[in-house]
């Protein structure tokens, strides 16, 4: 079986203040200043596909797993970090740094559905959305342009009887959906409190990843020149500054107890009662 | 002959009346550990004895009273305010113990603008004494990275530090004055003064004593002005940290007093994403603040010392104003890290030592060394290495960092087979080439067995004050004094 993961990397939001929020001509921010992190949907969806493939160990069909991403050098050293915990292959896509691809689900999708199909992948994972664009929508266009099927909001990915078989947890509408699947597939995963955090590599696994090359793959290489990958469906034309408008209410009270209480009477229970 | 826990309990609650005297189980079971034994204990495991109670006292004629009675009865007692403490300080190991928590103590007393003093009681959180502060143009200068939960009586009693020692030094520069309860209720107060030469400075019997003397009760430090807008944050990446230390100790020498100087290992600075501004290098980075003309003149002579040596390419300022901007852990960062620990089975400690220029860097490479040749999970470290933050004329500490996944074996034994050799070797290594085996968290409960070492000849001057203020050993047994065989 061969499984890619494609994953994102963006900036640490949470450690920008209000003042880092200025934006260029071309609306673009500037977030070099800040630590890159894994997208959290794509780090779940990463760690599930390292238990994914434990489970695949024991089955006769060797099982390959490639991390992908479309980005510039600053994916490498997260690459890296994969092939150390356990990807056999780690990838990444170069485009022309001209391009603005932050809402541009089409482009990447087309990217990541023409080297999968060049390397006979037959199961493709992903988060549901980067955090930045905020598109939730290139699982979808992958699936899309694959013509394979595809199922959203994943929780859980297991081995099912044979090694093209996997049963698929997955949300919908507040239930739980249990599904035994056949592969090709795109699964989409979804992201909560309980998705798993990625593991850390040893120290030996750093040093044995080091000698391992990556594989950098430009967008011409798949066919895909700047005119093709540019988005024509949108082009984005402003940004603004959304202000949500903070609401505090102190709760008045001489004891702990008094303050609970109030708290308890006037916001918690009606929603327990729900 | 020995109260039996009820007895204990109830005599309790008739000095300090029942509301400040708790006796739920899992309250204790919290209170019977610190963040040494962190793994065990996210996974509801305890394994010291669980106190007796837990005692909030309302005021320092409580304390006196309740230390009183335990001193007269030989029941121990752990004296406890923020619960940050990192090297089983706050553990209870004797049965039966009773933990006194100076949280509800949390006034701040005056802040006296003219002679530039503030005094808090012992439970008053340094993060809130920081805010009030800084709202009236002041600082304590002292910031850990614990500030936002850690109290000042705790700060006080385990001799932290702040990240910009470098420049107001640690507590011990910054306490001026102290009120504190000895375990036959004696209350003294030392009172606020600059200076003065009328015997020993009395301070320092009860600053660092880490609950093992007395009770500290309220304190008084000194406050500077604040001034953020001149701060300016200055780095560099560099190959080794040999050269590292020699630049810190010129910076020093040639007498500059940035508030931070820090310098990173390539993998430590890992963990701060420091690769992804300069993979494979160690970070070196200052930060210069104060009076305007005090700042520039500070970033600019510190920039002229680096720059003499090849090899140290600028870290735009920027990302070490972000990254320091994030460094402190509240809340939820620890819910997030406990998160992690249970989740990935996975757990980074320190250990953080001192010593002179001369050797500082041979105990860096030598304690790393033995760690990869003696330390038999080696295989287990996902992280090993080091940074130096707080520099002095003389020499400089050194953080040693590992993180490691706690492979086949129970919650209880992680401390056993990861935490405590690791530390140990660290130790070892550290006293072996003239250092100082604990450099700001103290000395706790896992380094007792050194203590000797560590003081040499001085030890007798240590065991004297033991003997003299808690003769019976009812504070906090097992801290900084090695539990003798019976």
């Amino acid at each position: 079986m061969k499984i890619a993961v494609c994953f994102k990397i963006i900036a640490d939001y949470d450690r920008m203040s209000e003042k880092d929020w200025e934006w260029d001509d071309r609306h673009f921010i500037d977030i070099s200043f800040v630590r890159h992190i894994f997208n959290c949907f794509d780090e779940s969806a990463l760690e599930m596909t390292l238990k994914l493939s434990k489970q695949l160990e024991n089955l006769p069909d060797p099982c390959e797993l490639t991390a992908l991403t479309v980005d510039d050098e600053q994916g490498d050293l997260f690459l890296k970090h994969l092939i150390a915990i356990g990807f056999d292959h780690g990838v990444r896509i170069q485009c022309d740094g001209r391009l603005d691809m932050r809402f541009n689900s089409h482009g990447i999708s087309n990217l990541i559905s023409r080297y999968i199909r060049q390397e006979g992948q037959t199961l493709v994972i992903l988060g549901y959305q980067g955090g930045d664009g905020d598109n939730g929508q290139t699982g979808f266009l992958v699936a899309e342009h694959l013509g394979w099927p595809c199922i959203r909001e994943v929780i859980e990915v297991t081995v099912a009887e044979s090694s093209d078989l996997l049963k698929v947890k997955s949300r919908i509408d507040g239930a739980t959906l249990v599904q035994r699947v056949k592969l090709p597939m795109v699964l989409i995963m979804g992201h909560s409190l309980d998705s798993p955090y990625l593991r850390v590599p040893t120290l030996k696994q750093k040093l044995n990843a080091k000698k391992k090359p990556l594989t950098i793959v430009s967008s011409t290489e798949l066919g895909l020149d700047n005119d093709a990958l540019h988005s024509k469906d949108k082009t984005l034309m402003d940004l603004h500054r959304h202000n949500p408008g903070k609401s505090c209410v102190f709760l008045e009270g001489k004891t702990a107890q008094e303050q609970a209480k109030k708290l308890y009477d006037k916001y918690l229970k009606q929603r327990l009662s729900l | 002959m020995k109260l039996t826990r009820k007895e204990i309990v109830d005599q309790l609650k008739n000095i300090a009346g029942k509301d400040r005297v708790i006796t739920d189980e899992q309250v204790l079971k919290e209170n019977s550990h610190d963040r040494y034994k962190k793994f065990e204990t996210i996974f509801g495991v305890y394994t010291n004895p669980i106190p007796a109670a837990l005692v909030k006292p309302a005021d320092t004629k409580q304390v006196s009273s309740i230390l009183k009675f335990l001193n007269k009865n030989n029941i121990n007692c752990v004296a406890r305010t923020g619960g940050t403490a990192t090297e089983g300080g706050l553990e209870t190991i004797v049965e039966n113990s009773v933990v006194l928590d100076g949280s509800q103590m949390n006034q701040i007393i005056k802040i006296d603008e003219t002679n530039m003093l503030a005094t808090a009681q012992c439970g008053v959180n340094l993060g809130e004494l920081e805010d009030r502060l800084r709202k009236q143009g002041f600082t304590t200068g002292h910031s850990p990275q614990s500030q936002p939960l850690a109290n000042m009586g705790g700060l006080v009693a385990t001799r932290s530090i702040g990240q910009f020692s470098t420049l107001y030094g640690a507590i011990e520069d910054m306490v001026i004055g102290l009120e504190a309860v000895f375990p036959n209720g004696e209350i003294t107060r030392i009172k606020n003064v600059p200076r003065r030469a009328c015997g020993p400075d009395i301070r320092h019997v009860i600053i660092g004593n880490e609950g093992a003397l007395c009770y500290i009760t309220e304190v008084t430090v000194k406050i500077y002005k604040y001034f953020p807008e001149n701060n300016a944050f200055l780095a560099w990446a560099l190959d080794d940290m040999k050269t590292g230390f020699t630049i810190l100790r010129e910076v020093m020498v040639e007498g500059f007093r940035p508030s931070v100087a820090r310098l990173y290992d390539a993998e430590d600075g890992v963990q701060h994403s420091f690769d992804q501004f300069a993979e494979d290098k160690c970070v070196l980075m200052f930060m210069a603040e104060g009076n305007e003309h005090v700042a520039r003149a500070t970033a600019l002579g510190i920039a002229e010392v680096v720059e003499k040596y090849d090899g140290c390419r600028p870290i735009k300022a920027k990302i070490i104003e972000n990254w320091f901007n994030h460094l402190n852990w509240g809340p939820e960062k620890i819910t997030e890290e406990r998160e992690l620990i249970r989740k990935n089975l996975h757990i980074g400690f320190t250990t953080e030592v001192s010593a002179n220029w001369d050797c500082i860097n041979t105990i860096y490479e030598n304690a790393l060394k033995r760690i990869k040749a003696d330390f038999p999970h080696i295989d287990d470290l996902t992280m090993l290495g080091g940074h130096s933050s707080h520099s002095y004329q003389t020499g400089t500490n050194l953080y040693f960092v590992y993180d490691y996944d706690v492979v086949d074996c129970k919650p209880e034994q992680e401390i056993n087979k990861y935490h405590i050799p690791l530390n140990a070797l660290i130790v070892e290594e550290t006293l072996k080439a003239g250092g100082s085996m604990a450099h700001h968290h103290g000395i706790g409960k896992y380094r007792t067995q050194w203590t000797r070492q560590e003081h040499g000849s001085a030890y007798y001057i240590l065991k004297g004050l033991k003997d003299q203020f808690d003769p019976n050993g009812i504070m906090n047994t097992g801290t900084i004094y090695p539990v003798e065989p019976e």
